[in-house]
C-alpha cells in the first residue's frame, strides 16, 4: 500500500462517515459479541482445569436403574465407604473422598459458618492443591489438623502467619465441638471450580454411622486417579463386577448391577454432566452461547465481506485509472487486501474495546467475573483480522483487477459483479436474516419460558414464606425453644418443620408403594417427613380428604401400632402413579404392605420445591409432630421480609447463637434454583439482539448501496411514469424477498432447536406458531424500515438529476 | 398544444446560481416536428426535461392543453409522463438487468395496460423498428444503433402523444444516426408531436422548426423553409 491508497483510504472513511461506523462498528460488535460469549464458554469448559494433573483425576458415579424412581440417572457421588471397598478389592487404588461438610467457626461464643470438607489423608495424592503456607499431607495425618484457604487465614488472622494457629470449630457431621491447628494455607480455589471448600480436615478412618457401607445410600464424593486414560477406561471395565460382588449385601442377591452400577468420569467432564434425570441445561446453554457468539461473528463477517464487494464496484474508475498509469494487477490486490486488512484490524481493536467496556455490565448481569485473557486474544484477533480481511478484499481485488479499464472508463456504469454478484449478495442477505430471525424466536421463546416458570403455578403460594435451612443443625431443645419464640412474634402466621422445604433440603428419599392385587414392587414415590401444620403453612391445595391432624393420634407415624397403616397425604402425581382415577379415588384407600403400609388420608395438588428443570415427582407425605431430626422449618410471615427475617433472626441468635443462622425466603430459594436459566436467557438475548442488529446494519448498507447502483434506474422508471409509490414499492420489495425466503429457513432451524431446549423442562410452554409470525413480522418490519427509508429519498429525487448520475 | 410562460429553471449550489434556462416562452403545436440546436451548456436538455416534466422550473408556467402542468403534484405528473410523453436518450438509458422486451414493456407497465394488449404492443413497437429478433437480449449484447431503436421502441410502445428525444443521434454513426431520424420523421408523419435536441444541422432540417437557444434563452425559432 502506498502513501496515496492510505489517503484515500482515510479520506474514503471520513468523506462517508456514517457508512464507515455502520461498517466497521458492526464488525466491531459482531467480535465483541463473540469475544464475550467465548469468554462464557470458556469459563464453564474449564472447570477443574486449573489442578495440577486434572486429565488423571476421575469422579465416581453412582447410576440408579430403578423402575419408577424420581431418582432414575447418573449421579456425582457414592456411598461413604466405597473407596475403602475399592482399596480392597483393587489394591494400589489412589484415591480420596471429599465430603462437604459446614464448619462453624466458634468466635466469641457465636458461630460463623465457612464451606468446609473432610477428606481422606491422601487428598494429596490426588488433588495436588498449591498450598502457600505450611504442609498439607501432613495436616489431613493429623485429625485435629485443618488447612485453610488464604480468605480465610486474612479473615481469622489478620496478617499474622496463619500456620500453627487454633481455631475453634463445630463440624457438622458430628457436632462436636473442638479446637484445631492451622498445619497449612492452600491458595485460594478459582471460580472455575466445583470444589467448594475453604477449610479442609481429616475425615475420620473409623465411621460408626450405619449408612456409610450401606449400598444405596450416597453421602459424599469420591475421586480416583487414574495415569492414563486407558488405565480408568479398564478399571471401569471391572467396576460391574464390583457391585455385583459387594452390593449383594444391600441391592439383593440378584445382579445388583440392575439397580444401580458405578462409572467414573473425567473430573473436567463433571461440571457439565447433569445429575440423575436432570435436563442437560448448562451443557445445552453453552452450546448455545457458544452458536450464537459464533454466528454473531460470522453474520458480521458475511455482512462487512458483503459491503466490501458491493461497495469495491463504485471503486471500478479508481481501478481503470490506476491501470492506464501502470499498476499492474498484482499491484492492485495487495492494495485492495491491504486496506481490507486495516480496516478489519480496527474493527478488531474497537471489538476489544467494546467487549472490555461491556465485561462489568455482563459480569453484572450473569454474576460471573469473565476477563478477557489477551496473550490470546490479541493473536487471535490478529488471525481474524488477516482472515477476514482477505476474504473481504480478494473478491473485489481479483475482480475489478480483471476488469478491462478501456471498458470501465468508457461505461457509464460500474462493474459490481453483474447479475451473478448480486444474486450472491442476495444470498448472504438471506442467510444472515435467516439467523437472526431463529435467533428472534429464541429470544422470544426463552423470556416466554423464563416468564412462564418465574409466575407458573408451583402448588403453593410461593410469596411470604421464610426458610429457615440452620435447623438442621439445630439441637432437639433448641428446636422446640426456636418454634415456642417464633409462634410468639407478631408476623408469623404458622410455621412447620420437614425434611424438605422450598428450594430443596439435599434428602431424596423414595419408596416402592405396593399397589394391592398388582404383582411387582409398585411405584416409587418421594417421601417427605412433614411435621404439624405443613400444608396450611405452604398453602398447598387439598384436592380430595384432609390433612393430617394433631387430633387424629394415628395420623403421627410415632404412634404406629404393628399392623395398623399410617397415614399418608399423596399429590396429584402420586395419586395417578398408584392408578387412582381420581384424587377422590384414592382417599380411605391401603396401599403398600408389611412396615410400609399406608393409608391415603388425603391428596394434595403437586408442589414443585426443585427446578423446573426437575421433573415433579409423586410424592407421599408422612407426619410426626415432634421433628426433631434433620428438619429445616419453613414459617409464613406477613408484611416485610426484612422485618420478619430479622425478628426470626433476632430468636435464632438467642437460642442457637452457635449455629450459623441460614435462612432465605423461598421466593429468593427458588430464583436460585432458576438463576442459570435466566442468566442464559439474558446472554442469550443481549447476544441474538445484537446479531439482529448487525444484521440490520449489513442489509442498511446493502440497500443504500443497492438504491446508489440504481439511481438511474430508478430516473428511467420515473421518466417513464413511475410515481414515488412505485419505485419505494419496487426497491422494498425487492429487499424483502430474501427476508422472506429467510423465514423458510429460519422457522424449522429454531423449532428444531427449541423444543430440544423446552424438552429439558418439566412445564414447558407451548411452542406456538406465534413466535415464529411475531419474530418473522419483527423482522420484516425491520428491513422495510430500514430500506424503506433509502429507497423514499432515492424515488423522490428529480428524474432529471437522475439520469444524470452516474 | 405546447405553451411556456417565463419558465426559469436555476441550480443554486454553495451560494453560487447557475442560471439553466433564463425566460422561455415557446409554443409547440400538436403534430409538430421541433428540433432543439445550441451549443453546449444553452440549456437545450434542461428545456427538454422541463418539457417532459422530469424537471421542475423555478418559475413559469407550462401549459399542456388548458392545463397547467406546474399545478400537479408528483403523482399527477408521474402519470402525465406515463399516459402523454416518450421519451429517448442519446446515452439510450435501458436497464441493464432487463431484456430488450422486457425494458420496451417497462413503457407500458406505469399506464397500467393488461397484460394481453401488452405483449402485443410490444411485439408491434419491436416490428416498428425492426429490433424483434433481438427480443431476448440484454442491452449489453447490443450495438449502439440497435440499443436506441429499442429505446425508441419504448418510448412509443405507449403511443404517446409528445416524443422527447435528447440527441438521439448522439452516440451513433452516420448510418444508424440516419434510421434513427427516419423513425422519428415516420413517427411524427403518424401524428406524434416530436421535440428533439441535436447537434447535427442535417438531422435539424430534417424537423418542421428549428428553434436556437443560448444561454438559457430561445434566440431564434424559424419554420424550415419548404
Amino acid at each position: 500500500m502506498n502513501t496515496f491508497s492510505l489517503l484515500r483510504l482515510y479520506r474514503s472513511l471520513t468523506r462517508h462517515k456514517l457508512y464507515s461506523v455502520l461498517n466497521i462498528g458492526s464488525l466491531a460488535v459482531g467480535i465483541a459479541v463473540f469475544l464475550v460469549l467465548g469468554l462464557y464458554v470458556r469459563f464453564e469448559t474449564s472447570f477443574e482445569k486449573w489442578l495440577p494433573d486434572h486429565d488423571k483425576i476421575y469422579l465416581v458415579q453412582t447410576i440408579w436403574h430403578i423402575e419408577d424412581s424420581p431418582f432414575n440417572g447418573a449421579f456425582p457421588n457414592t456411598m461413604g465407604g466405597l473407596l475403602e471397598q475399592i482399596r480392597e478389592d483393587f489394591p494400589g487404588t489412589v484415591g480420596t473422598r471429599i465430603m462437604p461438610t459446614p464448619i462453624n467457626v466458634i468466635r466469641n461464643g457465636v458461630g460463623i459458618e465457612e464451606q468446609g470438607a473432610q477428606v481422606d489423608p491422601e487428598f494429596f495424592d490426588v488433588f495436588a492443591l498449591p498450598m502457600v503456607a505450611g504442609n498439607g499431607p501432613a495436616t489431613l495425618n493429623s485429625p485435629s489438623g485443618v488447612l485453610i484457604d488464604q480468605d480465610t487465614a486474612e479473615k481469622y488472622f489478620g496478617t499474622l502467619d496463619a500456620v500453627g494457629q487454633t481455631l475453634t470449630l463445630t463440624t457438622g457431621v458430628d457436632g462436636k465441638t473442638g479446637t484445631y491447628t492451622v498445619g497449612g494455607v492452600f491458595q485460594n480455589l478459582p471460580e472455575n471450580t466445583d470444589l467448594n471448600f475453604k477449610v479442609l480436615g481429616q475425615l475420620p478412618a473409623v465411621q460408626t454411622a450405619p449408612w456409610w457401607y450401606r449400598w444405596g445410600s450416597t453421602s459424599l464424593f469420591t475421586y480416583l486417579r487414574f495415569p492414563t486414560p486407558a488405565a480408568a477406561q479398564a478399571f471401569n471395565a471391572k467396576l460391574d463386577g464390583f457391585v455385583n460382588r459387594r452390593g449383594m449385601k444391600d441391592l439383593g442377591p440378584e445382579t445388583p448391577t440392575k439397580w444401580q452400577q458405578l462409572a467414573v468420569l473425567p473430573i473436567t467432564a463433571a461440571h457439565l454432566t447433569p445429575a440423575g434425570g436432570q435436563a442437560a441445561s448448562l451443557s445445552q446453554s453453552v452450546i448455545a452461547m457458544g452458536v450464537v457468539g459464533v454466528i454473531a461473528l460470522l453474520i458480521a463477517m458475511v455482512n462487512y465481506i458483503n459491503l466490501a464487494t458491493a461497495r469495491a464496484g463504485l471503486r471500478a474508475r479508481e481501478v481503470a485509472m490506476s491501470k492506464v498509469l501502470g499498476a499492474n494487477r498484482n499491484v492492485l490486490i495487495r492494495q485492495f487486501i491491504g486496506e481490507a486488512v486495516l480496516l478489519v484490524a480496527l474493527a478488531a481493536l474497537v471489538g476489544l474495546s467494546l467487549a472490555e467496556l461491556a465485561l462489568p455490565w455482563i459480569n453484572a448481569a450473569t454474576e460471573m467475573s469473565l476477563a478477557i485473557p489477551y496473550a490470546l486474544a490479541v493473536p487471535a484477533l490478529a488471525v481474524l483480522a488477516l482472515v477476514v480481511g482477505i476474504a473481504a478484499g480478494f473478491y473485489p481485488a481479483v475482480l475489478l483487477a480483471r476488469y478491462p479499464a478501456a471498458s470501465v472508463l468508457a461505461s457509464a456504469r460500474a462493474p459490481g459483479g453483474g447479475r451473478a454478484g448480486a444474486r450472491v449478495r442476495e444470498l448472504l442477505v438471506m442467510f444472515q436474516f435467516a439467523l437472526a430471525i431463529s435467533f428472534m424466536v429464541g429470544t422470544l421463546v426463552l423470556a416466554a419460558q423464563t416468564a412462564h416458570v418465574r409466575s407458573a403455578d408451583v402448588g403453593f403460594k410461593r410469596d411470604g414464606l421464610i426458610v429457615v435451612r440452620s435447623m438442621t443443625q439445630a439441637e432437639p431443645e433448641q428446636i422446640q425453644a426456636l418454634t415456642a419464640g417464633w409462634r410468639a412474634l407478631p408476623m408469623i402466621h404458622s410455621l412447620t418443620l420437614a425434611d424438605n422445604s422450598a428450594g430443596g433440603s439435599g434428602t431424596n428419599n423414595a419408596n416402592s408403594i405396593e399397589i394391592p392385587g398388582q404383582p411387582g414392587p409398585g411405584p416409587s414415590l418421594q417421601q417427605i417427613v412433614v411435621g404439624p401444620d405443613f400444608f396450611r403453612t405452604y398453602g398447598a391445595r387439598l384436592l380430595a380428604g384432609r390433612e393430617f391432624d394433631l387430633a387424629h393420634g394415628a395420623d403421627d407415624f410415632a404412634n404406629r401400632k404393628d399392623g395398623v397403616p399410617v397415614s399418608i397425604v399423596i399429590n396429584r402425581m402420586g395419586a395417578s402413579a398408584l392408578g387412582f382415577a381420581s384424587p377422590e379415588a384414592a382417599v380411605g384407600k391401603t396401599v403398600g404392605k408389611g412396615n410400609r403400609t399406608f393409608t391415603i388420608i388425603g391428596v394434595i395438588d403437586n408442589m414443585r420445591f426443585l427446578s423446573p428443570r426437575d421433573a415433579t415427582t409423586a410424592t407421599y407425605y408422612s407426619f410426626t409432630a415432634r421433628m426433631d431430626e434433620y428438619a429445616t422449618a419453613t414459617l409464613r410471615y406477613s408484611g416485610d421480609l426484612r422485618t420478619a427475617m430479622d425478628a426470626v433472626k433476632g430468636t435464632w441468635l438467642q437460642v442457637a447463637p452457635q449455629v450459623p443462622f441460614d435462612a432465605s425466603s423461598a421466593d429468593q430459594r427458588l430464583a436460585e434454583l432458576y438463576k442459570s436459566d435466566e442468566q442464559a436467557t439474558r446472554l442469550f438475548t443481549i447476544g441474538a439482539v445484537l446479531a439482529v442488529l448487525i444484521g440490520c446494519v449489513g442489509l442498511w448498507g446493502l440497500a443504500s448501496f443497492n438504491t446508489v447502483r440504481r439511481v438511474k434506474e430508478i430516473g428511467i422508471r420515473k421518466t417513464l411514469g413511475a410515481s414515488t409509490r412505485d419505485i419505494v414499492l419496487l426497491l422494498v420489495g425487492q429487499f424483502l424477498r430474501p427476508v422472506v425466503i429467510a423465514n423458510l429457513i429460519a422457522w424449522p432451524l429454531a423449532w428444531v432447536a427449541l423444543r430440544n431446549w423446552l424438552a429439558g423442562f418439566s412445564d414447558p410452554v407451548v411452542l406456538s406458531p406465534l413466535y415464529f409470525v411475531a419474530a418473522s413480522v419483527l423482522a420484516l418490519l425491520i428491513a422495510a424500515l430500514t430500506v424503506s427509508v433509502q429507497s423514499l429519498r432515492a424515488a423522490r429525487a428529480i428524474p432529471a438529476w437522475a439520469l444524470r448520475h452516474d | 398544444m405546447i405553451k411556456l410562460e417565463h419558465i426559469r429553471r436555476s441550480y443554486v449550489s454553495e451560494d453560487i446560481e447557475t442560471t439553466a434556462l433564463a425566460d422561455i416562452n415557446l409554443e409547440i403545436a400538436a403534430g409538430e416536428f421541433v428540433a432543439i440546436m445550441g451549443p453546449s451548456g444553452c440549456g437545450k436538455s434542461t428545456l427538454l426535461n422541463t418539457l417532459g416534466t422530469v424537471d421542475r422550473p423555478t418559475g413559469g408556467h407550462y401549459w399542456f392543453h388548458d392545463s397547467d402542468l406546474m399545478t400537479l403534484n408528483e403523482a399527477g405528473l408521474a402519470q402525465f409522463r406515463a399516459e402523454t410523453l416518450g421519451f429517448v436518450f442519446q446515452s439510450f438509458n435501458l436497464i441493464d438487468e432487463l431484456t430488450i422486451e422486457e425494458n420496451i414493456e417497462l413503457g407500458l407497465v406505469y399506464r397500467k395496460a393488461n397484460g394481453g394488449n401488452r405483449r402485443k404492443r410490444v411485439v408491434e413497437a419491436m416490428d416498428r423498428v425492426g429490433i424483434s429478433h433481438r427480443a431476448r437480449h440484454y442491452p449489453n449484447q447490443l450495438s449502439g444503433g440497435q440499443q436506441q431503436r429499442a429505446a425508441i421502441a419504448r418510448a412509443i410502445v405507449g403511443d404517446p402523444r409528445m416524443i422527447l428525444a435528447d440527441e438521439p443521434t448522439g452516440n451513433l454513426d452516420t448510418e444508424n444516426g440516419l434510421q434513427v431520424m427516419d423513425i422519428l420523421a415516420s413517427l411524427n408523419a403518424d401524428g406524434a408531436t416530436v421535440v428533439m435536441v441535436t447537434h447535427s444541422p442535417s438531422h435539424a432540417d430534417m424537423a418542421q422548426r428549428r428553434i436556437d437557444m443560448l444561454d438559457g434563452r430561445v434566440v431564434a425559432s424559424a419554420a424550415r423553409a419548404i
